[in-house]
């Protein structure tokens, strides 16, 4: 997996490619890191580039919610297709974190 | 005397058998005592006619009442065919509802448990199932940082025990030197000698806690290290697929749900018309009692034909006492052969022809007007129906 963050007006939004594995657990650590310190309230995960999320990828993204919590900020998911917007259902993710379209 | 319609029927014969000179009798109507002329030709042509229309009088009586008992016992049968019917019908409908009420339910320790509930119960078991992993990737993955920093904070020990090394190898060098120094200065420095000398133990002291500190700190290591492998493990293993399956487990109970809806109003239907077939049946019995009314109306007919077959037979007789024996009874052969030809079913005829032809005969004398010989034969008469 790959990132790349945009800094909006109004959000940061981390584009993630590939796939979300326990394997990326400290790139996706530093990225938890970089989204705490940028100035943006709002902080948009886009998920229309992901392939594939294993169950790992959910835990850490339940982490990436609870650290931006901490942090005073608003995390989202979006744009999710495919497997990932399966398990994204399955795991019933949206009464946790806020999913867009 | 004759219905109309019997007389209509073998008027053409009559009419061909009777000889046109008859004569007249108006003295006759006038005064029943008188007598007239009557041709021997006439009288024996009646007496002929006479002897042919009781016997076929009493054979069409002898028919009805074979008729009447044929439609007795076959309508009895059939009633109780019928019957057997519309209880196997009825049986059959209980069955079915049985079966519907059962369709809907699963029995889960001897409760049953209607399917839906049992599904949404499913369900939920295996929503909270998912719940489950999700927590436990999270915790997982939780564990998995927070051993990620105890790896760099004990690997920041192991370094912090080296320069504890590094700090008591100079301390015990500076011991050293400041022994040398004590034993240079001699008497002076004597007192000098025996703090170096402390410092030298404390210092040996300081290496041997640093060495146990080591391998406390190396054990600690090890044991982080397995566990962070352990946790590794699981935290890579990849449950999404069993989260998947929910997809899969919610379609296949809807499907099933579903399919059991649809077996039980298809089952409901058919309870329906096994408890429609068994009261149409019911309905086919009540028909049946036409038979009784039937029964009744041949009685009727046949004591009429009775009652007719009496009075020939007497006036008959009247007239054979006042005709000279030399008259003797005319065969109406062209009217037999008109009746003859009436009975198409053979076994019929063959009763017919016993009676009329053979009747009073050598033969009859034989037994071979023995009814049940006569009845014998009717089963061909029944194939010949099919």
């Amino acid at each position: 997996m790959d990132y790349g963050i945009e800094l909006r007006d109004q959000e940061a939004v981390v584009r993630l490619r590939g796939r979300l594995t326990f394997n990326d657990h400290a790139k996706l650590r530093t990225l938890i890191g970089e989204m705490g310190q940028n100035k943006l309230r709002r902080q948009v995960l886009d998920l229309s580039s992901l392939e594939f999320v294993d169950s790992a990828g959910i835990g850490m993204l339940l982490i990436a919610r609870e650290e931006m919590d901490r942090a005073g900020k608003q995390f989202v998911l979006r744009s999710a297709a495919g497997q990932v917007k399966r398990v994204l259902t399955v795991a019933q993710i949206a009464k946790i974190v806020p999913i867009e379209d | 005397m004759f219905n109309p319609a019997a007389h209509d029927a073998v008027r053409p014969a009559f009419q061909n058998g009777l000889p046109d000179d008859t004569p007249a009798m108006p003295d006759a109507s006038r005064d029943g005592g008188a007598k007239v002329a009557v041709t021997a030709e006439l009288l024996s042509t009646w007496l002929g006619f006479a002897d042919v229309q009781r016997r076929t009088l009493d054979i069409v009586q002898s028919e009805l009442t074979r008729t009447s008992d044929h439609v007795e016992t076959s309508t009895l049968d059939l009633s109780e065919r019928f019957r057997e019917l519309a209880e196997k019908a009825l049986e059959q409908s209980e069955r079915v509802a049985q079966i519907v009420a059962m369709a809907g339910t699963v029995d889960l320790d001897g409760e049953r448990v209607p399917l839906d509930t049992l599904v949404v119960g499913m369900q939920d078991v295996i929503t909270d199932m998912v719940t489950n992993i999700v927590s436990l990737s999270r915790h997982a993955m939780t564990m998995v940082y927070l051993l990620d920093d105890v790896q760099k904070d004990v690997a920041e020990l192991e370094k912090s025990i080296g320069d504890i090394d590094g700090i008591n190898r100079q301390t015990n060098f500076l011991a050293l030197n400041a022994t040398i120094e004590a034993s240079r200065a001699g008497e002076a420095g004597r007192t000098f000698a025996v703090v170096a000398q402390e410092v030298r133990h404390l210092s040996r002291s300081t290496g041997e806690l640093a060495e146990r500190m080591r391998s406390k700190v190396t054990a600690v290591v090890k044991g982080v290290r397995n566990g962070h492998e352990i946790l590794r493990q699981i935290a890579d293993t990849d449950m999404s697929p069993q989260m998947l399956a929910k997809e899969r487990v919610d379609k296949t109970m809807d499907s099933l749900v579903a399919q059991t809806t649809h077996f039980q109003t298809v089952l409901r239907t058919a309870a329906t018309v096994s408890s429609d077939m068994s009261s149409t049946i019911a309905h086919v019995i009540t028909g049946m009692q036409f038979q009784d009314l039937t029964k009744q109306r041949i009685e009727a007919i046949n004591d009429s034909l009775a009652i007719m077959s009496a009075g020939l037979g007497e006036l008959e007789a009247r007239i054979r006492a006042q005709v000279p024996p030399g008259i003797g009874a005319r065969e109406p052969q062209e009217w037999l052969n008109q009746l003859m030809g009436r009975f198409t079913l053979s076994e019929m005829r063959e009763r017919f022809v016993r009676r009329l032809l053979l009747e009073g005969t050598a033969l009859d004398e034989n037994g071979v007007l023995d009814l049940d010989v006569a009845g014998g034969s009717g089963a061909g008469g029944d194939i010949e129906l099919f």
